[in-house]
């Protein structure tokens, strides 16, 4: 399989097809790691993201030097984008409640059970978006979009290390706040 | 749902617990027309003045120009004048592309020129 380098060489001189491939290499990782800073009540806007990202690697990919890892570059694009468009949309309504879309519907516990349930993950959500941009996101790769520590740490270009640290760092943070509201996590 | 790979502190598995359950729900997907409506938008965007628009461009410039430099002269303006609200607005129009550029500059982060 041809690098990433090779790709990018040949996309800086005019190959389209070069940059089709670079695109579907990394489509999904820039669109995870989109809906990861937005949250799951603006999966369209994460689809502009993707899209407003290859876009504007096109229009560059000329003046990439390759200093960086083509994917560390791209990477790091999407996350500048999807910030910027969080804090455009932070007080639009969003397309959907956070937790509504929950799926906690394997098992079934009696209405008050379930009332509380819901409470509480509300309470959890409200809790999440408290939380430092980094840590959000790192919790909605790992505990959402099922990536290992080691993709959540590429996404967010830190070690694995500084990964592990924010989600512990979150979890503190959040089992200090639920309990601040009454909520125990057990 | 992936297998913890942190080491949880036995402190934090009620949170871990709660936040598996929490956040559960389905992982979204790009639509699968993304490479074909991408690729038409990365056309669309990057197809070039071709040399007949721009040399129309150009001459209708450069008409404009010399049509405003007369006009204004005949109302009794020095060159000077004349030259400055010419040039004047180029200067913005460059003036706000360069910024334009390092503003993208600044979002694109670094591994770019």
């Amino acid at each position: 399989m041809e690098s990433d380098s090779k790709l990018v060489t040949r996309a800086q001189s005019g190959d389209q097809q070069a940059f089709g491939e670079l695109v579907r290499r990394h489509r999904a990782r820039v669109f995870r790691l989109a809906v990861s800073i937005l949250g799951r009540e603006f999966i369209p806007e994460a689809e502009d993201v993707a899209q407003e990202v290859f876009l504007k690697v096109h229009h560059a990919i000329k003046t990439f030097r390759g200093e960086a890892e083509f994917s560390s570059w791209i990477y790091r694009i999407t996350f500048n984008q999807a910030m910027n468009l969080k804090a455009r949309v932070r007080f639009r309504s969003p397309h959907a409640d956070e937790t509504v879309l929950n799926d906690t519907a394997s098992r079934e516990p009696l209405p008050d059970r379930q009332a509380e349930t819901t409470q509480r993950d509300r309470v959890l959500a409200e809790c999440i978006q408290t939380l430092p941009e980094v840590y959000q996101s790192a919790l909605r790769l790992y505990y959402w979009l099922d990536a290992g520590v080691a993709e959540a740490a590429e996404l967010l270009g830190v070690p694995e290390n500084t990964a592990k640290s924010y989600l512990h760092r979150a979890r503190q943070l959040l089992q200090v706040m639920l309990k601040e509201r009454g909520y125990s996590c057990d | 749902m992936t297998e913890p790979e942190t080491e949880i502190d036995p402190s934090e598995a009620g949170i871990d617990n709660l936040l598996r359950s929490s956040m559960a729900a389905a992982v979204p997907s790009l639509p699968s027309d993304f490479d074909q409506r991408l690729m038409r938008e990365v056309r669309r965007t990057s197809q070039p003045l071709d040399r007949y628009r721009r040399i129309l461009l150009i001459s209708y410039g450069l008409v404009s120009v010399l049509a405003s430099a007369v006009v204004m002269r005949g109302q009794g303006l020095d060159w000077g004048p004349i030259a400055g609200m010419i040039l004047a607005p180029l200067a913005a129009v460059a003036a706000v592309r360069s910024t334009r550029r390092a503003t993208q500059l600044v979002t694109l982060g670094p591994g770019h020129k």
